[in-house]
């Protein structure tokens, strides 16, 4: 096996639609959402041995209860895939989806194997609470003024963004406003059409009245969370939740969602043999972390270094999707590195579109990498920040 | 085969209006699952009107569920779909639009689906009971009743039933003990006399205040700050009232007497002052719009000048030689005073007083059976302290009807009909024996129907005695008595004597020593207070004055005392019935968490506020509170303590106060096993009951706790972190954070290993050292101080 550093291509990227907390997937559970986009994307090309596929990557920010088990193994076997093929669950909040999809390129470009996928999938409506089904956190960080920040609720470090970085209220809710409007027309014009994979969502509820168990189906194919009847004043309305006199609001941070995606990646000899048309190149990855309490910040950091390890400059990146955890982090970010507004989020961000964790990552991927086949892009980076206090950030390139 | 038992099985309530779907939120409250209907919707979702009701329950002040959780106990109905449901109703509450032609077709489109031998019942205001029996089906008429609920159904403890000619009697007795014992109503048996007893008296009180108001030229918001709790009336005196009964529905009720009262003495006062009829014609109606007699600009109170027609600053007060006279208490004197008095206020009052005097006495004979009738009224359905005939009887019978009859003969008074006959041949209308019967002539006696007997301490009209009780032992602050029957040979009861049944350390060795004494020589015993609260927590007088003296030994002895009396409580070889109504707060809250059983009435206010003043429970409410929640954790699948534990802290932490008993349960204060008694008068009998059955079953006290395990340093943690976010996030302040933390170690069991297990003497030492701690801090002193001064909590 050549073992020199190789391109790993993107071959394939689907997407379910984002659902609301509580929504669409109120009763579909994430090991199958996994196995739906997992089928999807091995779907999508010519037919090739599945037993090929070296590895299954999938990121989980809280990889427990429906979730837990190794999703990422259980998913796999849900969809199909040959008992031969592995599957690791990775960590890291919310860039596990990129992480994941980065850890799954490295293999094909290290050449440990030919074809990998790497994919993330979140049900927040399955986890009772953000933090997941038990929040323990150490004693320790109590004992200390250093350590207080890891117990900061993520709005909270908004906040301090917010104040840090000086946005203002009203530009949080003008940019939060603004996701929402280029989401529902992004939708309109069908530009997430070819990366959703529709779901048809069958359920089974009883009939109180006539005591027999009722069976719905409904295919599910357009993101939840953009509003329409969202307004300047309405956003203006919103109380604060994270501080007695702040800025942060349910309005101006990203939605809790459920949804799930995977990217197929092949090495240049996996292409050639199986006819799949690479749509792009993976480029690069780089994590960095910050200080936890203004955790929001962290794309300052990973951003300048991936596009070092790319080769790049900022101004090369044509498309941006930058996850908005809270318009007050994005605005810093954008504004601290001086990101051009019109490439950032051109079809809306987490604030509309919702941020199911630690899925956000690989779904965005997607975004992008069906942005490229429709020619809209020719450089996309995916980046967010991460809970108690990093940043992630991932460049593909179109073939 | 017909029962001879009333069973309720279903509640079923026609209309939703304001009325219709509060009484069915109180069905809620009492278990009594109730239908709740009203027309289908012409748009939409068919039940749209019902579910607007329903949403409109949850927003409504005071509150007319017990618990939103209530809700789901109400089902909703539409004419159109569910008219079968009616026949699961034993009982059926109309409660529509005051037109008669409405109620009648509503009557006749049900009447084919109700099951035999239910009750049907109007909760009409102003109709005539006997001419909507009248327009009843035949098969239904003689099942067929006013029951006139009070507004909000809920608080106002006043049901007037009224029986329509054909009414069958036997089906009145059930639906009355129906009304007390489930719904927990005082009921008052009316005839059917235009707007029956309560608003027929009230509304004219009101119309005669009005009169006066004009004649002496007062303000409204100085005839409200005369008629208020100043003479033993609720806080919204008059024209808040009116207010807050709609200015609309005011002028509805007055109507009614209008049109169907031609020939009253009193029938020129029976209309509104144009000043009213302006208001309401410009929709200025009350509260519901937001403005009518007053209106609230920010945090200024206005109220609307009739000189100026314009609303200025509510701001009058009684005259300080007005307010010596009400201070006098004996009633004799005090309303000789007024009536003398030139003052304008005193004027007032005293017109106020003799016209409504006047107006009872000539109309007792026929708006209600007996003087008796018309003061529950008075009480139960406007609140008012004492009832006319009471406020006369105890200034001097005679000695007030010579006043009448020279303000009569002068006329000064409002109608110049005379007293009837019979006032000046008695010296009272109430003894001991019965009140007086203008009707009959006869003195009647109270009700025999046995559901009454259940309240063993009822409410007295003037002239009654309680029944006798016998003192066992007592110090300056408890009581320890019982009632000379078979029942209190066995079940003595314990009081406290101290203010608001405030606890100070006598209270502690008094309950100790009534303990001791019902382990030695009965088989229970139960707490009971025959007025006021159940208990307002700790003295903090008493704190306060240790405190003073800075003898941190001395507080933690109280401490220690505090505890070891809710542990002889809890673990005393007699069943302790705690008998709850009202507030149960702090060490009060403490004492009925650790009885065996606590019987608590619906309106009991429970919580551990001592976070309020600065500190954390610390006679046992923590502890109490970690096992439960130990135990709890033990039973579910995950065994996580936390999950338990978190809503419990955050009880404590925001000083928690239920709004009923059913809420307390819901909040862990009263236990899931605790019973809820829907009338208060029923309290003490109910504790009687439950005390007697446990010693009855052979009931032992329970084991000690051993072996509790505590969620320890990672408890404390997890929740501190809760508290951290809302430090940083100005939410809460350095100290809110220290008393809460506080409570996070007393609840976790101090800061040791997850998991380790601890005795329950080990809860409470935690506790207690977090408890002197606090107490130790300036802030939580500044707290005390704050409270002990103002009554109100201090934010520092």
């Amino acid at each position: 096996m050549n073992r020199q550093i190789q391109d790993a291509y993107v071959v394939a990227a689907k997407r379910t639609a984002v659902a609301r907390k509580g929504g669409a997937f109120r009763h579909v559970r994430p090991d199958d959402m996994l196995a739906h986009v997992l089928r999807g994307v091995v779907e999508a090309v010519p037919a090739f041995d599945r037993n090929e596929i070296g590895d299954v990557v999938v990121g989980c920010a809280m990889p427990e209860a429906e979730q837990g088990m190794n999703v990422a193994r259980i998913g796999l076997l849900l969809a199909g895939l040959p008992v031969s093929v592995p599957g690791v669950t990775v960590n890291r909040f919310c860039a596990s989806g990129l992480n994941a999809i980065a850890d799954a390129a490295i293999k094909v470009m290290t050449g440990q194997c030919h074809v990998a996928i790497g994919a993330g999938t979140e049900s927040m409506t399955a986890m009772p609470t953000m933090m997941g089904n038990k929040l323990s956190i150490n004693p320790r960080a109590f004992e200390s003024a250093e350590h207080v920040a890891i117990a900061y609720g993520m709005g909270l470090t908004a906040e301090k963004v917010a104040q840090q970085y000086k946005v203002s209220r009203e530009d949080q809710d003008a940019f939060a406003l603004a996701s929402h409007h280029k989401a529902l027309a992004a939708i309109a014009a069908g530009r997430f059409r070819d990366e959703v994979l529709p779901y048809t969502v069958r359920t089974h509820l009883p009939d109180l009245d006539s005591n027999t168990v009722r069976i719905a189906e409904r295919v599910f194919d357009t993101d939840e969370g953009p509003r329409r009847d969202s307004s300047p004043e309405a956003m203006a309305k919103l109380r604060p939740v994270f501080a007695a006199r702040g800025s942060v609001t349910a309005g101006n941070s990203s939605q809790m969602s459920d949804g799930a995606a995977a990217v197929l990646l092949m090495s240049e000899d996996a292409v050639k043999r199986t006819g799949a048309v690479p749509i792009a190149r993976f480029r690069s990855f780089a994590v960095a972390g910050v200080p936890p309490e203004i955790m929001g910040i962290g794309p300052v950091e990973a951003i300048p270094r991936a596009l070092k390890l790319a080769g790049m400059q900022q101004a090369d990146i044509d498309w941006v999707e930058l996850n908005e955890a809270f318009a007050a982090q994005a605005l810093a970010v954008i504004r601290t590195l001086g990101l051009d507004p019109a490439k950032v989020n051109p079809l809306g961000g987490a604030i509309a579109l919702g941020h199911p964790l630690g899925a956000t990552g690989a779904i965005r991927a997607a975004t992008i990498i069906a942005a490229m086949q429709r020619g809209e892009a020719r450089t996309g980076m995916v980046t967010m920040c991460i809970g108690t206090g990093m940043g992630a950030a991932g460049i593909f390139e179109r073939v | 085969m017909t029962s001879s038992k009333f069973r309720v099985r279903r509640v079923a309530v026609l209309g939703a209006g304001v009325m219709g779907a509060q009484i069915a939120a109180h069905c809620a409250n009492a278990n009594v699952p109730v239908v709740l209907f009203d027309l289908a919707a012409k748009e939409g979702d068919p039940d749209g009107i019902v579910k607007k009701a329903l949403d409109g329950l949850k927003k409504l002040e005071p509150a007319p569920l017990a618990s939103t959780e209530r809700l789901a106990h109400i089902e909703i109905a539409n004419y159109d779909r569910d008219l079968a449901r009616l026949g699961d109703c034993d009982l059926v509450i109309e409660a529509i639009a005051e037109r008669m032609d409405w109620k009648q077709a509503l009557y006749a489109k049900v009447a084919p689906h109700l099951r035999a031998g239910a009750i049907f019942a109007s909760n009409t205001s102003g109709l005539s009971i006997n001419a909507l029996a009248d327009g009843c089906p035949d098969s239904l008429r003689s099942h067929f009743c006013g029951v006139h609920f009070f507004n909000p159904p809920r608080y106002m403890s006043l049901v007037e039933l009224i029986p329509s000619r054909s009414t069958d009697g036997a089906l009145l007795d059930r639906l009355e003990t129906f009304l007390v014992t489930t719904l927990g109503k005082s009921v008052v048996r009316a005839l059917d006399t235009p707007n029956f007893v309560a608003n027929r008296v009230g509304v004219f009180s009101m119309l005669a205040a009005m009169h006066h108001t004009e004649r002496l030229g007062l303000g409204f918001d100085e005839v409200d700050a005369l008629t208020g709790p100043a003479i033993g009336r609720p806080k919204s005196a008059t024209y808040r009232t009116a207010d807050v009964v709609g200015l609309d529905t005011l002028l509805h009720v007055v109507a009614t007497m209008t049109d169907h009262l031609p020939d009253d003495p009193w029938h020129r006062y029976y209309k509104a002052p144009a000043w009213l009829a302006a208001l309401v014609e410009r929709g200025v109606l009350g509260q519901k719009t937001r403005a009518g007699v007053f209106r609230k600009d920010g945090k200024q109170i206005k109220v609307l000048d009739l000189a100026t027609q314009d609303y200025r600053d509510a701001d009058a007060v009684i005259a300080p030689e007005v307010a010596a006279l009400l201070a006098e208490r004996d009633p004799a004197i005090q309303l000789a005073a007024l009536r003398a008095s030139a003052h304008p206020q005193a004027q007032f009052l005293w017109s106020i007083y003799r016209d409504v005097f006047h107006y009872v006495a000539v109309h007792l004979a026929d708006v209600a059976h007996s003087a008796r009738d018309i003061d529950f009224a008075m009480r139960w359905g406007f609140g008012w302290k004492v009832g006319p005939f009471e406020t006369w009887q105890g200034a001097g019978w005679q000695q007030v009807a010579g006043w009448l009859n020279e303000d009569i003969a002068a006329g000064r008074t409002m109608s110049d009909v005379p007293l009837p006959a019979w006032v000046f041949e008695r010296a009272g209308v109430h003894e001991a024996a019965g009140s007086w019967s203008a009707s009959s002539g006869t003195l009647e006696a109270r009700s025999a129907l046995p559901v009454h007997g259940r309240q063993l301490f009822p409410e007295l009209v003037l002239g009654e005695s309680a029944r006798a009780s016998h003192t066992i032992w007592e110090n300056d602050e408890v009581r320890l008595w019982t009632l000379d029957d078979a029942d209190g040979e066995r079940a003595p009861v314990l009081s406290f004597k101290s203010r608001m049944s405030a606890i100070g350390p006598k209270v502690l060795d008094g309950t100790r020593e009534a303990i001791a004494r019902a382990e030695r020589d009965f088989d229970a015993l139960v707490i009971w207070q025959p007025q006021g609260p159940f208990s307002v927590g700790a003295n903090l007088k008493q704190i306060g004055k240790v405190l003073e003296a800075g003898d941190f030994k001395a507080l933690d002895r109280v401490i220690d005392d505090f505890q070891q009396t809710s542990m002889a409580i809890k673990y005393a070889q007699v069943p302790v019935i705690a008998a709850v109504q009202n507030m149960a707060l702090g060490g009060g809250c403490e004492f009925v968490m650790h009885s065996p059983r606590a019987v608590a009435a619906l309106e009991s206010y429970i919580g551990l506020v001592e976070a309020g003043v600065g500190l954390i429970p610390a006679g046992g409410g923590c502890k109490e509170f970690a096992i439960r929640c130990a135990r709890a954790a033990e039973a579910s699948a995950t065994k996580d303590v936390m999950n338990f534990l978190q809503p419990v802290f955050q009880t404590i932490a925001m000083a928690t106060v239920s709004r009923s008993a059913r809420h307390a349960q819901e909040l862990g204060l009263l236990k899931a096993d605790d019973v809820v008694v829907m009338h208060a008068g029923e309290l003490l009998h109910v504790a009687r009951c439950n005390a007697l059955a446990m010693a009855d079953s052979a009931w032992r006290p329970a084991l000690r706790a051993t072996g509790i395990p505590v969620a320890g340093r990672n408890g404390i943690a997890t929740l501190e972190m809760m508290l951290v976010n809302m430090r940083e996030g100005g939410q809460i302040s350095a100290h809110d954070y220290r008393v809460a933390r506080a409570a996070a170690v007393a609840l976790c069991g101090g800061e040791i290993e997850t998991g380790a297990k601890v005795s329950e003497q080990w809860l409470l030492e935690v506790e207690r050292a977090q408890f002197i701690e606090l107490l130790k801090t300036p802030e939580t002193q500044a707290r005390i101080a704050h409270m002990m001064e103002t009554g109100k909590p201090l934010r520092n």
